[in-house]
């Protein structure tokens, strides 16, 4: 592996890097030199590489934020040159769906050499992305954003919320959680960023018909953001890095886009410790199970205590961790039971079917929803939903 | 599409301007991408994806500005104002220059506009040598589908006028 900075006069601004084992050269940040010598390095690298693979080389300009026509046109001439004198070589261009020009602009040269071609990364990002992230699960956020909010409201004050300041909230899936923090709290700015765009499409129809403004709905992969370094007072990020395989490369995007002194914020489960009574047992055995479930899935849905290990491996000081327990008597018991309702859909109904569990496993599985759901609606019964809510400072 | 002196169509409203002496903008290279995108993010905030289109704004207007930047000035400011109407954003930079350069711009715009025009992007793209402001200009047509125009403001002073429909633009 070979990584070549850029030079002086637009340094630190790109990264050019080439990886022979995927055969993949890579651009990364924004490219605006003033004449092509100050590409010399880059350019180098890119004929090296060519000169090294075999069958394809992979362009990946998926975090290309910009590039002038100058450095478009100088890196073009290598490829276009060089599938006129190597024909045994494709070339693979690798764009993104959140950068608006690279794919309609890598895409044009195709038309001059065939031998080039352009995929839009646009696939599954995080494992569970098929059950989670279609139509199905929108009810279930409503729900619980309505019920976690009641804690959440008097939370955030102590991990930096207040009136005036910029932020994020990064993985915002249908958006509610910004429309209530923007009611509540009057930041100056919030950009609400998800991967979802049919999440996306119903915040927008949501502000839009009640009349909501000064929330910046945004596309995009928060494993690898368009967002500047240093811009916002408070990042959150709710119920999310539980679903990545990788939440610390997440954790890392939350940190390079938070300012310097300011705080991210994020809310995570343990699944295992959801709990209710009467029918105790017949509760905890299923959301073990739901704990395995998710693992076999590639995702740790018991990440809540771990919130504090992940944010001080992150780089951030002054680690904040509380827990609060969402319960039926929090509102209406009625909420609490549509959202077990929900989850043993999509568990026992989607996630364990696509594991291959047998039926008279899937059985056991969904009594202990029913179970929470009987405690949940019980006159004397009780049923609660842990939560684990943790901030750290970024570094000034 | 909006073709009429600006006087005519009161409806763009003036979003920002930034004026600055030629000499000055002309001193460091990297003014055109420290403008560029500072204005592009300051006007995204109510377009339904800021994010994107500070993205894409900022790529048009940073090409506009290097395209003036390579201009042969005669002194004096350059004006950048950005309007918008709609989903559409309006770029208008004002400058001083030469009747020789007047003349190579208005010829420039012009041609940009042919219906040759894709055809005349590819050939520019494959070509060897370095691209020119004619192709930077080109590339605002075909990539973004902007509307080009020349206005003369006095003998001596261009304003170029660069529509960008990009506002309705969301993922
Ligand atoms: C469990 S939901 C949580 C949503 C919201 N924060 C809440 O509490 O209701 C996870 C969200 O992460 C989003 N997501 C998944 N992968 C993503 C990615 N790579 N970039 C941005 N968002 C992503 C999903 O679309 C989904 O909306």
């Amino acid at each position: 592996m070979t990584a070549h900075p850029a030079p002086s006069s637009i340094s630190g601004r790109f990264k050019a890097h080439f990886d022979l084992n995927n055969q993949e050269f890579s651009l990364a940040g924004s490219v605006r030199p003033q004449t092509i010598d100050e590409l010399a390095p880059s350019l180098g690298l890119l004929k090296e590489s060519i000169e090294s693979v075999r069958g394809v080389l992979y362009i990946n300009v998926r975090r290309l934020a910009q590039m002038n026509n100058t450095a478009f046109h100088a890196f073009s001439r290598v490829i276009i040159d060089a599938c006129r004198v190597r024909p045994d070589l494709r070339f693979v261009v690798i764009t993104s769906s959140v950068v608006g020009w690279t794919t309609r602009k890598f895409g044009r040269l195709s038309k001059i050499e065939p031998g080039i071609t352009v995929e839009e990364y646009d696939s599954e990002f995080y494992p569970g992305q098929s059950f989670l992230e279609e139509g199905g699960f929108i009810p279930i956020l409503r729900t619980q954003t309505k019920m976690t909010w009641r804690h959440e409201r008097s939370i955030l004050p102590r991990h930096g919320m207040r009136p005036g300041i910029v932020m994020a909230d990064i993985c915002c899936g249908i958006g509610d959680f910004a429309v209530l923090v923007q009611k509540e709290f009057e930041p100056s700015r919030i950009v609400a960023l998800d991967h979802s765009k049919s999440s996306l499409a119903y915040a927008r129809n949501v502000a839009s018909e009640f009349d909501i403004t000064g929330i910046e709905y945004t596309y995009g992969d928060a494993s690898e953001m368009l967002l500047d370094d240093d811009q916002f007072d408070l990042v959150t990020c709710r119920h999310s890095l539980q679903i990545f395989n990788r939440p610390a490369q997440i954790l890392k995007e939350l940190f390079r886009i938070c300012k310097p002194g300011g705080r991210v914020y994020i809310t995570n489960e343990k699944n295992s410790h959801c709990l209710g009574e009467p029918r105790g047992e017949s509760i905890r055995w299923t959301y073990n199970e739901v704990a395995k479930l998710f693992e076999h899935f590639d995702m740790d849905v018991e990440l809540g205590p771990k919130s504090r290990r992940y944010l001080a491996d992150a780089g951030f000081d002054d680690i904040r961790v509380e827990q609060f327990m969402v319960t039926n008597l929090d509102g209406d018991p009625k909420d609490f039971a549509d959202m077990i309702a929900a989850w043993e859909d999509v568990y026992a109904g989607d996630m364990a079917v696509k594991r291959g569990d047998s039926s008279e496993f899937i059985k056991q599985f969904r009594q202990g929803f029913k179970d929470h759901i009987s405690a949940a609606l019980h006159p004397k019964g009780y049923a609660g939903w842990p939560i684990w809510a943790a901030s750290g400072q970024k570094p000034l | 599409m909006p073709t009429k002196d600006a006087n005519a169509e009161p409806s763009f409203r003036t979003m920002i301007q930034v004026d600055m002496e030629i000499v000055s903008f002309l001193s460091n290279w990297a003014h055109c991408d420290y403008i560029s995108s500072y204005l592009a993010r300051t006007i995204s905030h109510n377009r339904p994806d800021s994010v994107l289109f500070s993205n894409l704004f900022s790529s048009a207007l940073n090409e506009l500005l290097e395209v003036t930047f390579r201009t042969r000035h005669s002194g004096g400011a350059l004006e950048c104002r950005l309007s918008r109407l709609g989903e559409t954003d309006r770029i208008e930079l004002t400058f001083a220059c030469s009747r020789e350069e007047h003349t190579f711009l208005e010829d420039a715009i012009a041609r940009v506009q042919g219906a040759d025009r894709q055809a005349r992007y590819l050939s520019s793209l494959s070509g060897d040598v370095a691209p020119s402001r004619d192709m930077m200009l080109l590339e605002l047509t075909v990539n973004y589908n902007a509307t080009l125009r020349l206005e003369e403001v006095d003998a001596d002073t261009v304003t170029i006028v660069v529509d960008l429909p990009l506002g309705g633009l969301a993922n």
